[in-house]
């Protein structure tokens, strides 16, 4: 148990430290790398609290495919680094307001509940004796079915709705097509014209024009 | 059953070390002794034109949000891979519909040309 109470210490350390580069780092990019740092450490600490299946989903969504966007739209975009770092101390009252109710409010749940370990895979739905990915799945696919399939119907709106907000058809972009390059007969690339060839051998008839026209 | 995620730490541990050895040396070893032309920015020998910040084409937005949502969609499947043989029939006929009507949007996306690069 202490060496599982040093890891919490470990990550949660790491955590606190990387939440602050976030908001302090000069570089946004920084900031999202710092990011990506406390929501590892962050399924750590979920893991250490039995909470296997929000560790895994916090690293496959949010790490895998959220950050990702984050570092696309902030590596990318012209944005006035400056400009972005005058309001640094005018948020700061309204920050130490949000952040002292959220210390309240844990501080109150941590008071209510306290008797249960934090630390050490007890806490959280399911224990010891089947994990929660297990015990989510038993009920997610039976008794929330309903959810879970309107769930699909989420994903498939979200999915129309982004290509029907970005997608823009070039009509100026010239492109190769393999499949009709592939299918491409004989017929359709070469014509072959059948033609008399002249009887009297070509004689042009420059000398008396030429001579005309460097006169006029 | 933590025990079961110690190779994860072992890993994490020996991925900082690396990390952090390669930086060490490089620190330690590397002859350093920077002037300001050194330093200074470049793009193919010359001075940087421009800032790297430019705006840029909203497709790229397109294929991210399109790989978050089929990225979600995996985070569905794995409670279910887990309990499969419990739920029998019922789970896989489950999973069928919600991959139904993702394949839909798929072959919607597929059609309409989102994932055609002109």
């Amino acid at each position: 148990m202490a060496v599982t109470q040093a890891i919490f210490y470990l990550f949660a350390t790491v955590l606190v430290v990387a939440a602050l580069m976030v908001i302090t780092a000069r570089n946004p990019v920084h900031s999202v790398l710092f990011l990506v740092l406390s929501f590892v450490n962050g399924a750590g600490l979920f893991l250490l609290a039995g909470a296997e299946f929000l560790a895994f989903t916090l690293i496959l969504v949010y790490v895998g495919a959220v950050m990702v966007l984050f570092l696309f739209v902030l590596m990318m975009l012209d944005i006035n680094l400056q400009r972005m770092r005058e309001g640094f101390l005018n948020y700061l009252p309204l920050g130490a307001v949000i952040a002292f109710v959220l210390v309240v409010e844990m501080g109150a749940m941590l008071a209510a509940g306290g008797s249960g370990a934090v630390v050490g895979g007890d806490g959280a739905l399911g224990g010891t004796e089947a994990g929660n990915t297990t015990l989510l799945g038993r009920v997610l696919y039976d008794t929330y079915l309903l959810p879970f399939e309107v769930a699909a119907l989420v994903l498939l709106v979200a999915l129309v709705a982004a290509i029907a907000l970005t997608l823009r058809h070039r009509p100026d972009v010239k492109k190769q097509d393999p499949g009709q390059q592939v299918r491409v007969r004989r017929e359709d690339r070469v014509r072959l014209v059948d033609m008399p060839t002249e009887g009297a051998p070509y004689a042009p008839d420059t000398g008396a024009t030429g001579s005309k026209g460097g006169e006029g | 059953m933590l025990e079961s995620y110690l190779p994860i730490l072992v890993f994490l541990a020996i991925a900082l070390g690396v990390g952090v050895i390669a930086l060490l040396l490089n620190f330690l070893v590397a002859p350093r002794n920077p002037d300001p032309e050194k330093l200074s920015p470049y793009e193919s020998g010359f001075e940087a034109f421009e800032d790297a910040r430019l705006r840029f084409d909203v497709r790229y937005y397109l294929v991210a949000i399109l790989f978050i949502v089929f990225d979600l969609e995996i985070a569905f499947f794995f409670p279910w891979a887990v309990v499969l043989d419990e739920l029998g029939a019922t789970g896989f006929v489950a999973m069928a519909i919600f991959l139904g009507i993702l394949v839909v949007g798929f072959i919607y996306e597929w059609k309409k040309g989102a994932l055609e690069w002109e």
